[in-house]
């Protein structure tokens, strides 16, 4: 028997049963025995997926469960990865949730309804992969959304905004929905049958235009999900106001899988397809790369800054694809190969740090109550182990060795650049513009994690809240410091996901990269002479460290070192406000992009009475909005409240007007028919 | 019965209830509406028990006879009665003298100003019996017999009904429109499927009781409440 529908039915069971568990027990013991069985459910829903990584596949048919549809199941090595990636994130941060919820008290997560709706939400983060028929797949994607829209909304009782952002998530997440709907419905009419196996042998019948249009609603539906541009808006709202585990479940999991469908409907299902699809997914992937990082420099918002880098980071993957799509286009099946290979990559290594960066600023919320990088500073010494477990996220997340990251960039900007032999104006200009963008998030990406890690955390602490600040409980520490062990492993021996990531690949139809499987230690490129070592890489950095660092101790050692006062140029000793903060560190790249950013400046003086030269009162406020939610969301919401407006004048109120409705449409019906018989 | 005969009456009938109809639009006195809408509830029964009669189908016959009971007798009787309660308050003999109120009272039976005069709303109908005729054609070719070629009429019933409750303002006017346009329905149904069964039209019927009764309530506390029964004024209601 396969390990797979065991674990499946494990998972599903431990979920209902933690649902129960978290409608019907008290409030002491329901945080506590909910966390453990969502950590089941992560380690049954991981396990299924590492056995569909290591080569298993199990399909199967429910004809009971779903009412005229039937539920179609179906496990292969690309579901496998992203059940594998999203089962450990969830066990992990389950653990986290229940040192994180446990001293909330009966509200926020604690509560009745968040426990109770956290292992669905679990389990339906396993589960969507699994789907092999449209219905299945659109009524657990529903699921998904609905059970993370009640989780965000878990706080709504300490502070108003959370009740905005979840009106954002609802309608944005509802927006996607439709968007897939119909992409997904027009897709199963035209290729005749809508379980997965139908839309893989009729989409070569389907006419070159309804699969474009096929493509650019699914697109639209599911680089939405992943957080992408234009439709964002969701995610740096959202994010910060859902409860930090929530925050890194979504952040690590749920966005994840708009790549999923992405790659599996795209590159699987509808067989890949010209080569305009694949530039414009690149051209959104790029966009959200630069637009993500350039908003998270500007954010002073731990969590939002968080929630922009996320959207950074699915840009990139989105990179990845758009190439993998482009090279299959151009038939060039090994580079395509090596693209899809570095995105998915990157997608595990993003969930690692990415739910380490979130736990973590859940840690210093949890501790300090604060969120504003400004207000922080100087935690490093009360929450020593935070702060370390921040500093290696941080680390993974600025995509320089010996962090996590760097691998699956380097191995996206080498499919880039030898991308280029492959032919055709388009590609010409697109590619080299990808690395380009590329290298500069990951530039901006280093200023923001230095700007995160040290202004939070070094320095001197900047309000009451950061220097009260203390460690967190240990049942936290040990959920980051799982999170941690495989941020480790991912950046020393990516090898360990072994033959799994080549499968997930081959599962698209395209060759296995054989990327980083096979050398182990090695990541090792078959058609292109690259290699890489990260382990050597990060013993020859350490080295490198120590020897810098130790030399000159060594030579120090014989003078005396003479202690003296700091020169503060006359004016006392210096406080924590003359420290960095996290709007200051960020002023000069505020400059640097100025014509993109569009910063919003206000300088109000108050003048004393009497004199208009003597200043009492200079106020000065500077906001740097997202300039595309102001120039695209903003037009449109007007419209449609306009819309509404004009839309009450025709229910004036006249009974007589209401009825001359329905009479004039009868009798415009009548008329139809009789003309047109 | 012989088929020419049936064919006449059935014609008959049917003209009779179209014409009860036209004159409900014509009226303006509330009363007359009143007695010319429990006249087309005779032809209605008339229709029922013609087709059941022909069809030798008794139930048929005693579902025309329930109708006829309903529509000519007791809906009447409700709707006369909700007439009286608006014009209790007037003294029987009224003086020469016709004072502010009494022309208010007056105003209350009578429906003088609809919002589409009385020459407009005939010739309206006009145009809605065409309508109905042009519209129901390809049902009538399907199976032309007497009955079937006298659809159109229910159908121009059901119009015109809906056309008094757009453009009348006494709400017990509206409620004579309302009736007109179930009636309509009524004959088409049965002109159309020769006849329903009896369970059915008593659910119908039954439920165009209870609504009488409830309007006939309603227009009672409206005039309590407003002072009047122009629905228009209800307006002010409006957020």
């Amino acid at each position: 028997m396969s390990v797979i529908p065991a674990a499946l039915a494990t998972a599903t069971a431990v979920g209902g049963a933690g649902a129960a568990a978290g409608l019907v027990l008290p409030q002491r013991p329901r945080v506590p025995v909910v966390g453990v069985l969502t950590a089941g459910v992560g380690v049954a829903g991981g396990a299924a997926g590492v056995a569909a990584l290591g080569g298993d596949r199990w399909a199967d048919t429910l004809p009971g469960v779903l009412p005229l549809a039937g539920t179609y199941l179906a496990v292969d090595a690309l579901a496998g990865l992203f059940m594998a990636v999203a089962g450990a994130v969830v066990a992990a941060v389950a653990v986290y949730g229940i040192g994180y919820a446990g001293g909330h008290g009966p509200h926020g997560l604690g509560s009745r309804t968040a426990q109770a709706v956290l292992p669905l939400f679990a389990l339906t983060l396993v589960l969507v992969p699994v789907a092999a028929s449209v219905s299945t797949f659109l009524v657990l994607w529903e699921l998904m959304a609905l059970a993370s829209l009640l989780l965000v909304l878990a706080e709504h009782r300490e502070r108003a905004s959370v009740r905005q952002a979840g009106v954002w998530y609802a309608v944005m997440t509802h927006l996607g929905l439709v968007l897939l709907l119909i992409g997904l419905a027009v897709f199963a009419a035209e290729a005749g049958g809508e379980t997965f196996a139908a839309l893989r042998a009729g989409a070569h019948a389907v006419s070159p235009t309804v699969r474009g249009l096929v493509f650019v609603l699914i697109a639209a539906g599911f680089t939405s999900k992943a957080g992408a541009v234009p439709l964002h808006a969701w995610l740096p709202r959202a994010h910060p106001e859902a409860p930090s585990p929530v925050s890194a479940l979504m952040s690590a999991a749920m966005v994840n899988l708009g790549i999923y469908g992405l790659v599996r409907t795209g590159l699987d299902l509808l067989g890949g397809g010209p080569a305009w699809w694949w530039l414009g997914l690149m051209t959104i992937g790029g966009a959200s790369a630069v637009h993500g990082i350039l908003q998270a420099a500007m954010a002073s918002d731990l969590k939002r800054l968080l929630a922009y880098s996320t959207s950074e980071n699915m840009g990139l993957v989105l990179i990845g694809v758009g190439a993998s799509g482009l090279f299959a286009a151009y038939d060039d099946r090994p580079l395509a190969a090596l693209a899809l290979a570095a995105a998915l990559l990157h997608v595990v290594n993003h969930a690692a740090f990415k739910a380490l960066l979130f736990c973590a600023a859940g840690s210093v919320l949890r501790a300090t109550g604060l969120r504003d990088l400004d207000r922080l500073g100087g935690l490093r010494a009360p929450m020593p182990a935070t702060a370390g477990l921040f500093a290696l996220a941080a680390l993974g997340a600025v995509a320089l060795p010996p962090g996590n990251g760097f691998i699956s960039e380097w191995l996206l900007l080498q499919s880039l650049i030898h991308g280029l032999q492959v032919p055709g104006v388009a590609v010409a200009v697109v590619l080299p513009l990808s690395v380009a963008l590329i290298a500069l998030s990951a530039g901006i990406a280093a200023a923001v994690f230095v700007k995160a890690l040290g202004v939070g955390f070094f320095a001197r602490p900047r309000s009451r809240q950061a220097s009260a600040a203390k460690e967190s409980p240990p049942l936290m520490l040990a959920g980051m410091g799982l999170l941690a062990a495989a941020c480790g492993a991912l950046a020393l021996v990516p090898g360990l996901l072994g033959d799994g990531l080549d499968r997930a690949v081959a599962a698209t139809g395209l060759p296995g990269s054989g990327a980083v499987s096979g050398g182990g230690l090695n990541v090792r490129l078959a058609d292109i002479s690259a290699s890489l070592s990260p382990l050597w890489l990060v013993a020859a950095l350490t080295a490198a460290l120590m020897l810098a660092a130790g030399l000159p101790r060594l030579y120090r050692r014989r003078r005396r070192r003479a202690n003296a006062r700091l020169w503060d140029c006359g004016g006392g000793p210096p406080t924590p406000r003359m420290a960095y903060t996290a709007t200051s560190f960020a002023e000069p790249l505020q400059r640097v992009f100025d014509d993109i950013l569009a910063p919003e400046q206000d300088v109000n003086v108050t003048p004393v009475r009497e004199s208009t030269y003597l200043v009492e009162r200079v106020r000065f406020q500077r906001r740097v909005p997202d300039r595309i939610e102001h120039r695209l969301y903003e037009p449109v919401l007007r419209a449609l409240a306009g819309t509404g407006q004009a839309a009450r004048r025709l229910a004036g109120g006249s009974v007589h007007l209401y009825l001359g409705y329905g009479f004039v449409g009868l009798v415009v019906l009548l008329l139809a028919l009789a003309v047109g018989w | 019965m012989s088929n020419g005969l049936y064919t006449q009456l059935l014609d008959l009938a049917c003209g009779a209830f179209l014409l009860a109809a036209v004159i409900v639009l014509w009226q303006r006195e509330l009363a007359a509406i009143v007695r010319v809408f429990g006249l087309q509830g005779i032809a209605l029964a008339a229709i029922a028990v013609l087709l059941g009669a022909h069809e030798e189908r008794w139930d048929l016959v005693a579902v025309g006879i329930g109708i006829g009971v309903l529509r000519a007798g007791v809906l009447p009787y409700l709707i006369r009665r909700a007439l009286a309660a608006l014009t209790a308050a007037e003294p029987a003999e009224a003086p020469r003298r016709i004072t502010g109120r009494q022309r208010a009272h007056s105003e209350e039976v009578r429906e003088t100003q609809p919002l589409i005069n009385i020459t407009a709303s005939l010739l309206t109908a006009a145009l809605l019996t065409l309508l109905a005729y042009a519209a129901a054609r390809p049902l009538t070719e399907l199976n032309p017999t007497p009955a079937t070629r006298a659809l159109p009429v229910g159908l121009a019933v059901v119009l015109i009904g809906f056309f008094v409750l757009v453009t009348r303002r006494r709400a017990l006017a509206q409620v004579v429109g309302f009736l007109l346009l179930d009636n309509g329905i009524t004959a088409t149904a049965f002109l159309a499927t020769s006849g329903v069964p009896l369970i059915v039209e008593l659910g119908v019927s039954f439920d165009v009781l209870l609504a009488v009764l409830v309007l006939q309530i309603l227009t009672t506390r409206m005039r309590e409440a407003f002072g009047t029964t122009d629905i228009d004024d209800l307006r002010e209601l409006h957020d």
